[in-house]
């Protein structure tokens, strides 16, 4: 057995002392309680805005989307940035539990699951809006490829809309494998404490007979190792089809090369800070303080003043591309479009900087990073002006296309694409509320591994190791 | 025992010779070069000046590399590297020095008066363009100057001043209290390091020196596209040393689990160097607007297009097939030779950047390109040995020194 | 599918398991498995298992997507029925990239996570005898198998001092069959008595 060390300048991941049992109890206890008042008015208005959402959308089936309020040029409105800004959301969670397991970043025990968790959710809500957008929603298998009675009129292969279909598909998917793979020995211990027989049965079926054998252990390491591997470029190549369904076209302000990566940070950006957002209220409502400590939270805002930092530094190079080029109509687009405070979308733009790239910046002071109440408010900064980062995109660079004669003054959107959109909170909150009440909101097994590494009691323990050199060190413990 | 560890390099005579002998050879490349070319038509010239540049800036980007890849473990608190961290500190000890080359050849090319290489300072030529007059709010002599160097003594005083601050961690034992500022003190330097690098390495100084050859020509990708070129690069040369070392009985802590590290940086590097190549090309490829399509016109359909493809196999197709493997990644030999191959694969990669260029009907790839780049491997195996050896090679009383002993992967 | 008779010994530390195994596979016992509540790194070394080979697996699922991919999409597109898009070549190589990429993942990841589940024999509504409730909390439960020469009493007295909280003889069916959590049933036992 190797030695388990780790130096006493880390703060410990799981604070108060626990032992293997604590951990358990911890965790599942919710599970097993009663949900609170809080919960359940949580839950209820989630389940309202849900109903508020799919009454909207009922009404674009029936009525079509022409209720909503997109005009000539502005063809791409609320539906498509929604649909992106939830994409981009939900690679925090995969991010989390791949790279971070990759990069071997202890801390991400603390909150994967509940991220990956959050993956699935903002998922099914970004795929909603491409499948509503369709209006003949009863015709969308049109998009798969099959032999048919139409030709076979194959679908077009080389457009990145259907890049889109491939990719989200095949991103839920493998997230759900990832997640649930993740999930089976946590299921297996709840199944093995549960009191009642409809717990036990359900949970029994849920954790599909798992047993903690340790060559089903090894087989299981393997499988999240080469699952985060498959993950990490799998998140990158999701976004990066989505900047394609920009960048691919001629449009200024959409077609610049840099897109993808940008992409991929923004979303890694606005993703943290979601399940900032998230964690911030589960740790206080499921009193998960010794597990969820402010120094998850620290790392998580330093990875959003990263990408934040990133993601401003891509908005620089296109605005200074836009000169560089010289090229008429990227100018007319950065400089005329945006970047002017006092043209119809300057407020847009400027929001969005001021969200994402200034802003952020305050997390370079320690302080303010360990501050639970700007940590909370900054979160929900960062999701508005990653809204209105794919909003800017989008719209200020239709809004006047290459045809003057067609410009519109104005695009504001109608209560039904308002709808639509609130319905998606209420759709990914009511599954992140039944998420929280049913499943493990940590990984259990994973804390219980670093545990001997990183809690609190064991980190005392290595009092002895500290002070011996590292010569002796080495000659002791290294292999 | 404690004694008998090698704690302190000694150069062997044999690297000296072959540093002494690398660079016999590259000056004497360098001297028949310029009799033969440097002297001829002003396009023989730009051919000239032009392998030197792409040498030079490559390998300034690659040791600057070293010391972004030492920043960004100090920011991430990483452990696992404590054990070689003193490689990297070494190599970009050479930013200073080949810094100065580059900033020696740029200068020249500023003001000797020979626009091939960037046609944006032949001011006669701006007037009569419009696109280039516009860009010379950015492309103009004086600012370019300004910012390489200040570019350049950045680099050097905020990596020097990582060097020094690793130094404290060879005078005394840390306590919990001392360890903490000492990490402390790092992560200042190291953030400093990175901002500076994010807006010089990150964008505008590839602009400058790269992009601008082609001075019309415009991709946002650009700057990304090189650091991820010279990153895996940079990190393939630190594989190279450490692998010397280990081979040299040196470096007694470092072990193959930290030698599986190093080459699943280079696996995933190059996979992320891939993706900005493909992100990059087929955006081009499928606006197929002539302004951006001018770049890759000739490098794919034209002369160039042997290498174009080579580019691809060695630094995409070779590490995602050999380097998948556990074993690979963990055996001494192999991975000497991936470091090696993608080294040669970005430095050709650079080759084509830079010589696709400044000479577009000819593939000038020779002799003297292989003399150059000897020159500045001899220059690189010498500096960074005496660097190397003018410290112990293990900072002993680091605080997270004793995690990458027991590193597991 | 048989039953078969086992003596179980509880650990609650990694450390003395670790001891306990080397202790009892040198004695000559046969260690049938050790559940634990979260993979304990080096345990499948120190209890003689092979490497898993479930990677290569998962590249051999990863290069099928990849040529299911390319060789549909070239088939339809440059083959069956060619369409001039964007005046690109009908053999449009760069543009698949992104789906050729995508049914790699997916091909890899859905046959791996399959793989793993029917080597592990894991579905739901699969049942296996547990030999301890706590092994999945914090318990580590090593399980020795019995043949018809074991003592039983010694070998519990040894798993004992080996450091075991917790000792006792099962009999057990070995294998998996399909049952429920909350009713405890073993049937092949049946099966057994009828024949």
């Amino acid at each position: 057995m190797h030695l388990k060390y780790e130096s006493q300048l880390r703060e410990p991941l799981v604070n108060g002392k626990k032992t293997y049992h604590d951990v358990t109890e911890d965790i599942v206890r919710p599970i097993e309680a009663k949900p609170s008042k809080l919960w359940y008015i949580g839950f209820y208005i989630a389940v309202a805005l849900l109903l508020f959402g799919i009454y909207s959308v009922y009404r674009d089936v029936t009525y079509g989307i022409g209720q909503w309020n997109l005009n000539k040029t502005v063809g791409w409105g609320w539906d498509i940035t929604n649909f992106v800004w939830w994409v981009g959301i939900g690679h925090a969670g995969t991010l989390i539990s791949a790279i971070l397991l990759l990069f071997r970043q202890g801390w991400r025990t603390g909150v994967n699951r509940a991220a990956e968790a959050m993956t699935i959710f903002a998922v099914m809500c970004a795929g909603q809006f491409p499948i509503w957008h369709m209006g003949r929603v009863w015709m969308g298998f049109f998009v798969l490829p099959y032999p048919n009675t139409r030709g076979p009129l194959w679908v077009n292969f080389n457009s990145p809309l259907l890049w889109d279909v491939f990719a989200i598909s095949t991103y839920f998917t493998v997230s759900l494998l990832f997640w649930y793979s993740g999930l089976l020995p946590d299921l297996a211990t709840v199944r093995d404490r549960a009191k009642t027989k409809l717990r036990k049965y359900l949970y029994g079926v849920a954790s599909f007979g798992w047993n903690g054998s340790t060559k089903h252990w090894q087989r299981h390491e393997s499988l999240s190792l080469v699952l985060a591997g498959l993950s990490a470029p799998l998140v990158l190549s999701v976004h990066t089809i989505v900047s394609f369904d920009f960048a691919t076209s001629v449009i200024p302000g959409w077609h610049t090369t840099i897109f993808p990566p940008y992409f991929v940070a923004g979303a890694i950006f606005s993703g943290f800070a979601m399940v900032q957002t998230l964690l911030l209220i589960v740790r206080k409502v499921f009193a998960m303080e010794d597990y969820i400590t402010i120094g998850h939270i620290e790392a998580m805002n330093k990875v959003i003043v990263l990408t934040g930092s990133i993601v401003g530094c891509a908005y620089l190079t296109e605005l200074f591309m836009a000169f560089y080029s010289q090229n008429k109509y990227e100018g007319y687009a950065f400089f005329y479009s945006r970047a002017n405070f006092f043209s119809p979308y300057g407020w847009a733009y400027w929001g969005m900087m001021t969200c994402n790239v200034l802003s952020p910046q305050i997390f370079w002071f320690k302080k303010l990073r360990r501050n639970l109440f700007v940590t909370f408010f900054m979160s929900v900064i960062v999701n508005i002006g990653m809204w209105f980062e794919r909003f800017v995109i989008i719209v200020t660079s239709i809004y006047r296309d290459y045809l003057p004669s067609s410009w519109t003054v104005y695009y504001s959107p109608s209560i039904w694409e308002i709808g639509f959109y609130v319905g998606t909170f209420g759709l990914f909150f009511t599954c992140f509320f039944l998420f929280a009440k049913y499943f493990p909101v940590i990984a259990i097994a994973e804390i219980k591994h670093v545990l001997k590494t990183s809690g609190e009691s064991f980190k005392e323990s290595v009092d002895n190791i500290e002070k011996q050199s590292a010569a002796e060190f080495a000659h002791e413990y290294a292999h | 025992m404690a004694s008998s560890i090698k704690e302190q390099f000694e150069i062997p005579s044999k690297l000296k010779t072959w540093a002494y002998a690398l660079i016999g050879v590259g000056l004497l490349a360098f001297i028949v070069g310029f009799i033969t070319k440097g002297r001829g038509t002003e396009e023989e010239q730009a051919q000239f000046i032009g392998i030197i540049m792409y040498n030079t800036i490559f390998w300034t980007l690659v040791c600057n590399a070293a010391m972004f890849f030492v920043c960004i473990h100090t920011l991430a608190w990483s452990g696992w590297q404590q054990v070689f961290r003193r490689i990297p500190e070494a190599i970009s000890t050479l930013v200073p020095i080949f810094g100065s080359i580059t900033l020696v050849l740029l200068l020249y090319i500023v003001f000797s008066g020979n626009h091939h290489i960037y046609h944006w300072l032949d001011t006669k030529a701006v007037e009569g363009d419009a696109i280039l007059k516009g860009k010379s709010g950015f492309l103009n002599a004086k600012f370019f100057v300004i910012w390489t160097v200040l570019t350049l003594g950045l680099w050097s005083l905020l990596g020097w001043r990582m060097r020094k601050l690793s130094s404290e961690a060879d005078q005394a034992s840390m306590n919990n209290e001392s360890g903490k500022t000492y990490v402390w003190k790092n992560t200042v330097t190291a953030s400093l390091f990175i901002v500076w690098f994010g807006l010089t390495v990150g964008s505008t100084i590839h602009w400058f020196w790269l992009m601008s050859l082609d001075a019309h020509w415009y991709s946002t990708m650009y700057s990304w596209y090189n650091f991820a070129s010279t990153f895996v690069s940079g990190i393939s040369l630190i594989t190279l040393w450490v692998i010397y070392l280990k081979n040299k009985g040196y470096l007694e802590y470092t072990n193959q689990e930290h030698l599986h590290d190093l080459g699943k940086y280079i696996f995933a590097f190059s996979i992320f160097w891939a993706y900005l190549w493909f992100a990059q090309y087929m955006l081009i490829w499928y606006s197929n607007q002539p302004e951006e399509t001018i770049y890759f016109k000739h490098r794919v359909q034209g002369p160039y297009k042997g290498i174009f493809f080579l580019n691809l196999i060695i630094n995409f197709v070779c590490p995602i097939l050999i380097l998948m493997k556990r074993s690979v990644k963990r055996n001494y030999t192999l991975m000497t030779f991936m470091a090696v191959l993608i080294l040669f694969g970005h430095w050709i990669d650079f080759y084509l950047e830079v010589m696709g260029t400044i000479s577009k009907e000819h593939v000038t790839l020779g002799w003297l390109d292989f003399g150059i780049l000897s020159l500045f491997v001899g220059l690189m195996i010498l500096f960074v040995a005496k660097a190397l050896a003018s410290k112990p090679l293990v900072a002993k009383y680091d605080p997270f020194l004793k995690e990458s002993i027991v590193h597991h992967t | 599918m048989a039953k078969k008779k086992f003596v179980v010994g509880c650990y609650d530390d990694e450390a003395v398991l670790f001891s306990a195994v080397k202790k009892i596979r040198t004695a000559g016992y046969k260690i049938k498995d050790v559940y634990t509540p979260f993979p304990v790194h080096g345990l499948d070394h120190a209890l003689g298992m092979r490497e898993t080979s479930i990677h290569t697996a998962g590249f051999i699922y990863g290069i099928t997507g990849t040529t299911t991919a390319l060789s549909c999409m070239s088939w339809i597109l440059a083959s069956d029925w060619p369409l001039n898009i964007g005046g690109k070549p009908h053999f449009a190589l760069p543009a698949w990239i992104p789906i050729t990429f995508e049914l790699t993942v997916l091909f890899a990841a859905v046959g791996m996570v399959y793989t793993f589940c029917y080597l592990c024999q894991l579905a739901p509504f699969v049942k296996k005898h547990h030999f301890h409730p706590r092994a999945t909390d914090d318990l580590f439960v090593m399980v020795i198998e019995c043949t018809e020469k074991t003592n039983t009493e010694d070998l519990q007295a040894f798993v004992k001092n080996a450091g075991a909280v917790e000792v006792n003889v099962q009999v057990a069916e070995e294998g998996w069959w399909f049952g429920r959590y909350d009713k405890n049933e073993m049937p092949f036992e049946q099966k057994i008595v009828a024949a």
